[in-house]
């Protein structure tokens, strides 16, 4: 990606603020993470983890601050930054009346892919989920919707992944099929920042992970440096944070 | 990159039922309207025959046949009236349609997050708009076509150039409400909002500004007759005639279909002082509403989880 180097962090970020009628809902965050990384960003429902990825992805603009998604500013370079991201919303339902085939051929061209029909083969091949190619959206049940979706975040394969909830729903063998796809999209060295309250996804599935409590970043720090935290741990770490935060 | 939204916009109203059904239902009445006309044609000539028959056995002279002093177009004089009712609010629907049925799947945040300006995606639904509405009444203009081509009349080709500026305004007309409503869908949202909002927007130009210009039974004001008479001899209606008359757009369609068609009663002045101006300017205004409203529409997908 021209104006980029390989060196610059797949996410950075320097007092992100937002705020809007008096009320703060981020509060200045600054953090930084590496290309490759997985990162689980933790909090409580209304902590600010969707009104964050919304910024990073330029669905917002920030009130201060700045923040660089793959070397690119949100402010001064959001089309940058808007060619070289995928995202995942927590419900995305997509063309009901479409078949996979058809929703995912026009986020294709929309994303400016070169040659859309082989990029969707490609997409459905790696999410195994060819046999819904011709089906209707419509029918299909929050699991199979959330593959599809996730179909149409990587279809112009995109330097970061932004995905918001993405086990939001899915029964176990749905949260198992996609920690497989994501273990499968970071050994392709895609960055991805996941929004979860899952415990048990960012113990399993990230490298590094952020914890937020109402709009502030509490902790921050690569799974390696938890060695010996299992799923209870991090939950006594979590609610630790939070609670410490909220006092 | 409208073009691509305008085509993936147009394909998903193709499959609306709503749509599919609203466009069923104009057709068909403006075949109705046809073949209105079409029968009193047949009447008035059948009774004329009859006339002639006894006229000539009693000697007396033959007067001409009135249908002849008829403008060949006075046949369809009911296709304005079936515009100004199903096309625009079927205009209504589709601007709904536009905003709404990305906002239901939840592909705003995905559009938003792609590197494509929100100018251009709201080019893009503006642009599937005039094409819908341009279809609508492409439909209307082939089942007046037909009508025409069977009816004991004659069509000159000026005649011809009549229909086709006739469906131009009605193309005009149907697709300022639908910009007007595809502004409303991206400021509103919800489908109940969006529709209530432009439904009565279209009950105030249709039935409370004629009312208040002139014509004291509201309804008048779309029946292509009873609407081109003048403003009762009142102060008040002549005051609100003037200060009314240029942004009472249906009034102003009336007149200009009339004069199209070939129907308008000799000496009847527009309400407004240029009424292809008050249209032109409504259509200005609401291209740049639908455009403004699109262009900076909430794209998140809604309230953070």
């Amino acid at each position: 990606m021209p104006g980029t180097r390989p060196t610059d962090p797949a996410i950075a970020t320097q007092g992100l603020t937002l705020s809007y009628g008096g009320h703060t809902a981020l509060h200045p965050l600054t953090l930084e993470i590496p290309r490759g990384e997985v990162f689980g960003f933790l909090g409580h429902n209304g902590a600010g983890k969707t009104t964050t990825i919304r910024l990073l992805t330029t669905l917002l603009s920030p009130s201060d601050g700045t923040a660089q998604v793959a070397g690119h500013d949100v402010n001064t370079e959001a089309m940058q930054v808007r060619a070289a991201i995928g995202y995942l919303p927590e419900n995305v339902r997509l063309y009901d009346r479409f078949t996979t085939r058809e929703n995912l051929t026009f986020f294709a061209r929309l994303s400016g892919v070169e040659d859309p029909a082989a990029q969707v083969d490609r997409s459905l091949r790696f999410l195994r989920i060819t046999e819904l190619a011709d089906r209707r959206v419509g029918t299909f049940s929050k699991g199979m919707r959330q593959r599809v979706g996730l179909a149409q975040a990587i279809l112009h394969d995109p330097q970061v992944l932004f995905l918001d909830e993405p086990t939001s729903g899915l029964d176990p063998m749905g949260v198992r099929a996609l920690r497989e796809i994501i273990d499968r999209l970071r050994d392709r060295g895609m960055t991805i920042f996941m929004n979860t309250h899952l415990l048990s996804e960012v113990a399993r599935s990230c490298t590094s992970i952020g914890v937020l409590a109402h709009g502030r970043l509490v902790f921050h720090d690569r799974i390696s440096a938890l060695d010996g935290y299992d799923e209870r741990a991090l939950e006594e770490l979590y609610v630790g944070v939070a609670q410490e935060d909220a006092a | 990159m409208s073009t691509l939204i305008a085509k993936q916009a147009l394909r998903g109203l193709a499959r609306d039922r709503g749509v599919a059904l609203l466009a069923a239902i104009l057709a068909v009445m403006v075949a109705v309207s046809a073949f209105l006309g079409w029968s009193a044609t047949q009447t008035v000539n059948a009774i004329y025959a009859q006339a002639v028959g006894w006229l000539t056995a009693q000697g007396a002279p033959v007067p001409p046949n009135p249908l002849h002093e008829m403008p060949p177009l006075a046949s369809l004089r009911n296709l304005p009236v079936y515009v100004s009712f199903l096309g625009a609010f079927a205009a209504i629907v589709i601007g709904q349609a536009l905003v709404e049925t990305d906002r239901r799947a939840g592909v705003l945040p995905l559009i938003g997050t792609r590197a494509v300006t929100a100018a251009t995606v709201a080019k893009g639904r503006m642009l599937a708009l005039t094409v819908a509405t341009g279809a609508l009444m492409s439909v209307a203009g082939l089942v007046s076509i037909l009508a025409l081509l069977t009816l004991p009349i004659q069509m000159g080709l000026a005649d011809w150039f009549s229909l086709a500026a006739a469906l131009a305004l009605g193309w005009l007309y149907m697709t300022i409400f639908g910009l007007l409503s595809l502004g409303l869908a991206a400021r509103l949202p919800g489908t109940a909002a969006g529709l209530l909002a432009g439904t009565v927007a279209w009950l105030a130009i249709t039935f409370v500004l004629p009312a208040l210009t002139g014509n004291v039974n509201p309804t008048a004001a779309i029946n292509p007759v009873s609407a081109l008479a003048s403003v009762p001899d009142m102060p008040v209606f002549h005051w609100l005639s003037r200060l009314l008359g240029p942004v009472s757009l249906s009034e102003a369609f009336g007149w200009l279909e009339a004069r199209a068609m070939g129907y308008l009663p000799a000496g009847l002045a527009p309400r407004a002082p240029l009424p292809l101006l008050s249209l032109g300017l409504a259509f200005a205004a609401s291209a740049a509403f639908a455009l403004h409203a699109n262009a900076t529409l909430d794209q998140t997908g809604g309230p953070d989880a």
